[in-house]
């Protein structure tokens, strides 16, 4: 204990954020938050008034995947605490640290259905790693604490504390508690390193197969080192992109269903896959039962629910990532494999020449790639758009390519911008959209505008829901049930109400003059890219369908 | 219709008595495709420890469900009650 002034719940809360390093939180105050708006007045934590909480969440994830550190988000009690609820599960689909603070009606006025009353613990069970509702003050201290450990230990997730605002008034002595840890309740059996070892050496045709756990194991060294020492051929998963240098020859980029066709072919043919940090998405195996049918599996991760789940593992390595490649990071001789693999890649490397005067979305986000900063951090919204850059722009670490893998939120990408620009001022941010995907959190313009936010906007604009529309197209006899987005408003006029300066270009000869202009501009910018609606994402691998079997056209 | 087997177990889970850790167990469960066919909760009120017994069914392994309620932060721990498996035909 010590002789601390009192502080109201509100207060307390601040001290526990900047105990924590926070220096950042993103929200939208209302009734049942006022108390901690009320503190936040004399807080040196600088917030980012979004305008929709569902911006607030997304911003806070872009700020923690941008940063490497946990993304703070407020929202009041009822609809602010249910606008969360999209931000929350597309964190705790990508394991992204974020914790939200929820404001609640007085505990006197709990379970009465209350004005802006919501049972937002109960909405949270299934969209977080863990949550709380403080009802007692006392407790308020230590469940904050809490909050922050549970969402940086073991895999990374959101956490949500629900605090009624009779507890946000309440007065309170801060303890200024150490923070506590939390038990090590999964016992990890001892890693099969002998059975790992013998597999790997034994291995004639093995590859790397690396996913969104490398990053936030902060284990990038380790597995290029691995790549590098086993000369081990290696494929990334969306999340997984900039693990890898892109520049390893023996790289094949991303597999799955818009994966290349030499990482595809290459998974399919191994009779050995090195699993880090991944967990055999339905997007990465496709016919989970044809997914690379000859292979062995090692199969390392952070979370013990993660092995055996989809696919067996002959040798599960549990815990850290960090400590545990390293006891298998040797040289084998797989010359011949390496060989195959090198032909793969030659045979099926990307082509920019495309025919015609209309832009190619592929050659733009090529391009961008090739003219950005170094370090620039990309983030996308969801379709078409969002694949074409996996497939089109190289990164060269995890946290400078944001996007929403496992849930695939549409709206996340410019308001992920905004809080990856605010936890980086010095880099470039970039995001990448389409014209479906930006007027899902359209309104987080005024956000950029409000604090001068220098995000770039590449709007990639087929006035369609592109991929929707592709799958009409490919798979329901091309049924184009509203898809169609040609009403779509002016871009340019949109962008000018928000200060924004905007450019449209139409043709190949625009392209180059136009991206230079876009990152020498100093401050926000849209770039509005009109492309053909016709224009398909290739190779695709059909559902339900072997990774080997994809389309490369129609 | 395909005559599909469901296999039936009895979990032992140990747990801290905190808010909504029932909720919790519950809502895994359902989500991760197992029946609920009788479950019992007691609390020792002298160490604030749960003890929930709950029989499930399912196509799935066990083991998928024993390491997600792992996964909830209350947990103490899960174990399956081997004598208590049985498995019985449904169609669908």
């Amino acid at each position: 204990m010590n002789d601390s002034k009192p502080l109201t719940g509100g207060g307390l809360l601040f001290e526990v954020l900047q105990q924590h390093g926070v220096e950042h939180v993103f929200g939208y105050p209302g009734g049942a938050i006022m108390p901690i708006y009320d503190a936040l007045y004399d807080s040196d934590v600088q917030h980012f008034l979004c305008r929709h909480e569902q911006g607030a969440a997304f911003s806070a994830v872009g700020y923690a995947r941008a940063a490497g550190k946990v993304g703070v988000c407020l929202a009041t009690s009822g609809p602010g605490a249910t606008n969360l609820i999209t931000g929350l599960a597309d964190a705790l689909a990508d394991s992204i640290p974020v914790v939200a603070i929820t404001g609640q009606v007085p505990t006197s006025a709990m379970g009465s259905d209350a004005f802006q009353e919501i049972d937002i613990f109960g909405l949270s069970l299934a969209c977080t790693k863990h949550s709380f509702q403080v009802t007692d003050i006392n407790e308020l201290e230590k469940v904050l604490h809490q909050a922050f450990e549970i969402a940086l230990e073991g895999r990374h997730g959101p956490v949500l504390v629900d605090i009624p605002k009779d507890v946000q008034l309440a007065e309170v002595t801060q303890r200024l508690e150490k923070l506590s840890h939390l038990k090590n309740k999964v016992q990890l059996p001892l890693a099969d390193i002998t059975k790992a070892t013998d597999l790997l050496t034994h291995a004639k045709q093995p590859i790397l197969y690396v996913g969104g756990g490398v990053g936030m194991a902060n284990a990038i060294d380790e597995v290029r080192s691995f790549a590098e020492k086993t000369g081990m051929p290696s494929v990334s998963t969306l999340k997984g992109l900039g693990a890898i240098n892109p520049d390893n020859e023996n790289y094949l980029g991303m597999l799955g269903m818009h994966g290349t066709k030499a990482a595809n072919i290459a998974v399919q043919d191994c009779d050995l896959l090195v699993v880090v940090g991944a967990r055999f998405d339905d997007r990465v195996t496709g016919k989970l039962d044809e997914f690379a049918p000859n292979a062995k599996v090692i199969h390392f991760d952070i979370d013990t629910a993660e092995i055996n789940k989809r696919r067996s593992a002959d040798a599960p390595i549990l815990g850290d990532l960090k400590g545990n490649l390293p006891l298998l990071t040797m040289p084998l001789n797989i010359d011949e494999w390496q060989d195959r693999i090198q032909k793969m890649k030659q045979e099926s490397s990307w082509r920019y020449d495309h025919p015609g005067e209309n832009i190619y979305a592929p050659a733009v986000l090529n391009e961008i790639s090739q003219l950005m900063p170094k370090n620039s951090c990309v983030t996308t919204d969801v379709g078409q758009h969002q694949m074409w850059a996996a497939q089109h722009m190289d990164f060269d670490d995890p946290s400078n390519f944001l996007t929403s893998g496992g849930m695939g939120t549409m709206g996340f990408g410019l308001p992920a911008a905004i809080g990856a620009q605010i936890s980086r001022p010095h880099d470039t941010v970039i995001t990448v959209s389409g014209d479906g995907s930006i007027m899902m959190n359209i309104q987080e313009l005024a956000t950029m505008k409000r604090y001068n936010i220098p995000v770039k906007i590449v709007l990639i604009d087929n006035a369609k829901l592109g991929m929707v529309r592709q799958w009409q197209d490919l798979f329901f006899n091309g049924r184009l049930s509203e898809t169609d987005l040609s009403d779509n408003p002016d871009f340019i006029t949109l962008a000018s109400a928000f200060d924004i300066k905007a450019k449209s270009i139409s043709k190949k000869s625009e392209v180059t003059d136009a991206i230079n202009e876009m990152l020498d501009h100093d401050g926000s910018y849209l770039l509005r890219v009109k492309i053909d609606a016709a224009e398909n994402v290739w190779p695709l691998v059909p559902p339900n369908t072997a990774n080997d079997k994809m389309m490369e056209s129609v | 219709m395909n005559p599909t087997t469901l296999n039936k177990y009895q979990l032992i889970i140990m747990a801290d008595d905190k808010q909504v850790v029932l909720e919790r167990i519950l809502q895994v469960t359902r989500y991760r495709g197992f029946l609920i066919n009788g479950m019992n909760a007691e609390v020792n009120t002298g160490n604030n420890v749960a003890t929930i017994t709950m029989s499930v069914s399912s196509e799935r392994p066990i083991s998928l469900l024993v390491d997600q309620i792992n996964k909830l932060i209350d947990i103490k721990g899960v174990k399956v009650d081997n004598s208590a498996v049985q498995t019985k035909q449904k169609t669908a």
